[in-house]
């Protein structure tokens, strides 16, 4: 039965083109988009616990956007929500930022009620203002056709948002690791006041700009979401996708190129666990239990091989 | 890891040692260990498995995006009958069935329907009506209480109803709405329950699946009051201050349809479950004697009005 159950596991991830094009690859898009969001925002210092609220309002702005513009061209409509999502997620963030910059509020508390609040206008504008024209149900109508971010691939559900991914992570590992600005960043995040002393970078102003990146990014996650894959505007758009990715950034240790692959492994754990409970029977809290073993494994075996090598390094110093 | 993978293989033995080629799917938006709305639409899966000799898939499914996944995932695999429990199931019934014709996909409530897409429709706001006649007649203060998971169409319709049903009886009553903002936090369902009791409401209908079993936490704490359950027959989680349940039977609902379909008679459509039907119904909790002699024929009365279509409630108590 254990191996039915890991077969499952597997199949749902990889199994067929389906599985690992249609559910692994999906599920990876917006935790990829949010765990560079909060990679960035880490290596600079920034405890950004606020992708979530970021996302949905990524999420909320992309569907008025497309609401709003209607039946008008793909070409037009589809760059106008992903920067409508980012321009929200942003600002969403800026909240945070500015309160930082302003008066040294922490991020970890600001951010994080934030999420509280974003989630509240969530559930108000499926209500309000964004509700579907029948006034039942606590969503929005359906975008129009042209509004739909285009699949990757024909037959399968991969979309635009994987792209977008893809090409913001090699942008950001870029910036991080060869330019000037990108080296602020960093300093920023290593030693702030060595960064200010010593290296002259002005780290209130860098961190600042990295805080709205980091939100934009999630943003972008929220308009992937509502573009390429749910179509309309729910409650329930995100199911923690802003906490995960710490998860993701973390294992990828704050790296935007291993993001990419950190954030395909949750993907595939969250199709497989999906096939888990569908194929195999395996009750969802059980699966549940399995996918958080199965992080704290990775991340505990990451840690321990850091040490292991540290150790090595300090015993060939004494021998030397 | 193993001893819980083992563990979780006790449960798969049922699912894949059938090789029958009837396969019925269920996708629930919360835990099946809620006794409520979830729990239900389990028994009425495992009802299918054992009158149908089905082979019986589940899967807890939390955002819309997960409901699309696995709705193509059941449709690729031919599942028969895909139901996806709650309304709010229904754009990704409508965008997936098209694609996989030979399925059938129920949603439990909503009213998409299409060549292979059909929306249960239960009566809930009757069985309301009358829980709030029962409500009205044991209240000591005139106070009444109603806590939702979140403010969802049928939840808001079933709340309204109770309170029509209270003011039939005591035109004077005061009803206390509030609402939890999810389903699954049964710490933030005690504490709207205590806020309620606080505030002197002596009777309260609570509808927030898992997290409504800290309303019935609460009420047990409490003297002098009474809780009225929701969904399933909630009658024994506290039987001595349960007033009674606002029932749906699902696993009754469930299997009809899915007969139908198995025989191959089932016209989509959406299929109207009302007092008539026996679906829906008041449920009184048998080990509490506190309603008047009186008081249960004037139920009983009213719920004959219901079940022959000569009393229906105003739009606005509808889902």
């Amino acid at each position: 039965m254990l191996m039915d159950v890991l077969a499952a596991l597997w199949d749902g991830a990889f199994g067929s083109a389906a599985a690992f094009w249609s559910a692994t690859l999906v599920r990876a898009t917006p935790l990829m988009l949010v765990g560079l969001a909060v990679a960035v925002a880490f290596r600079a210092g920034v405890v950004n616990i606020g992708a979530e609220g970021q996302l949905v309002l990524g999420a909320i702005a992309a569907t008025a956007v497309a609401q709003w513009l209607g039946a008008a061209p793909g070409i037009i409509t589809i760059p106008a929500m992903a920067l409508g999502g980012m321009a929200a997620g942003a600002a969403w963030a800026g909240i945070a930022a500015w309160l930082r910059r302003r008066s040294g509020v922490l991020e970890v508390i600001s951010t994080l009620l934030l999420n509280f609040i974003a989630l509240a206008l969530l559930s108000w504008v499926v209500r309000g203002p964004l509700q579907e024209p029948t006034g039942i149900y606590p969503q929005s109508s359906t975008i129009a056709a042209g509004a739909h971010w285009p699949f990757l691939l024909e037959g399968q559900r991969l979309h635009l948002g994987f792209a977008f991914g893809l090409s913001l992570a090699a942008a950001s590992w870029y910036w991080l690791a060869h330019t000037a600005s990108g080296f602020r960043v960093r300093v920023a995040g290593a030693g702030a006041r060595a960064a200010a002393s010593a290296g002259g970078v002005d780290v209130a102003r860098t961190t600042f700009g990295v805080f709205l990146i980091s939100g934009a990014c999630a943003g972008l996650a929220g308009a992937s979401e509502v573009g390429g894959v749910t179509w309309a505007l729910y409650e329930g758009i995100s199911p923690g996708y802003g906490y995960t990715a710490i998860a993701v950034a973390l294992l990828a240790r704050l790296d935007p190129r291993w993001v990419v692959v950190s954030a395909i492994f949750f993907g595939a754990l969250e199709a497989g666990a999906a096939a888990m409970q569908r194929d195999a029977g395996v009750p969802a809290v059980l699966v549940q239990v399995f996918v958080a073993l199965v992080i704290l494994g990775v991340l505990a075996g990451t840690q321990l091989r850091d040490w292991r090598r540290e150790q090595r390094l300090v015993a060939r110093a004494e021998a030397a | 890891m193993t001893a819980l993978v083992a563990l979780a293989c006790a449960s798969a033995e049922n699912a894949t040692d059938r090789s029958t080629e009837f396969r019925v799917a269920l996708l629930t938006p919360g835990p099946v260990s809620d006794q409520s709305w979830n729990s239900a639409a389990y028994s009425g899966l495992e009802r299918i498995r054992d009158t149908l000799g089905a082979e019986i898939s589940h899967i807890q499914t939390r955002t819309p995006a997960e409901f699309e996944e696995n709705f193509r995932q059941y449709g690729a695999k031919g599942y028969a009958l895909v139901i996806g429990h709650g309304f709010e199931y229904q754009d990704a019934a409508q965008r997936v069935a098209p694609e996989y014709p030979k399925t059938t996909y129920v949603t439990t409530g909503g009213t998409g329907v299409g060549p292979n897409i059909a929306a249960l429709s239960f009566a809930f706001n009757e069985p309301s009506y009358l829980a709030g006649m029962a409500a009205a007649a044991v209240s000591k203060t005139g106070i009444l209480g109603t806590i939702g998971g979140t403010a969802l169409p049928p939840v808001a319709a079933s709340f309204t109803a109770f309170e029509a049903g209270a003011r039939a009886v005591r035109p004077d009553i005061k009803v206390l709405g509030a609402f939890i903002g999810n389903w699954d936090d049964a710490g933030a369902g005690k504490e709207q329950a205590l806020a309620q009791i606080a505030r002197r409401a002596d009777v309260i209908f609570q509808n927030a699946d898992a997290a409504g079993l800290g309303v019935f936490q609460a009420v047990r704490e409490s003297k002098g009051v009474w809780v009225i359950g929701a969904n399933a027959d909630q009658n024994a989680l506290a039987p001595s201050v349960t007033l009674g349940s606002v029932v749906i039977d699902l696993p009754l609902a469930f299997a009809l349809v899915a007969q139908e379909v198995r025989s191959g008679t089932f016209a989509p459509r959406v299929v109207r479950f009302d007092t008539a039907t026996g679906v829906v119904r008041w449920v009184p909790n048998p080990g509490i004697a506190v309603i008047s002699a009186s008081m249960l024929a004037r139920l009983d009365s009213t719920r004959i009005l219901f079940a022959e279509h000569r009393f229906l409630l105003p739009p606005g108590m509808m889902p």
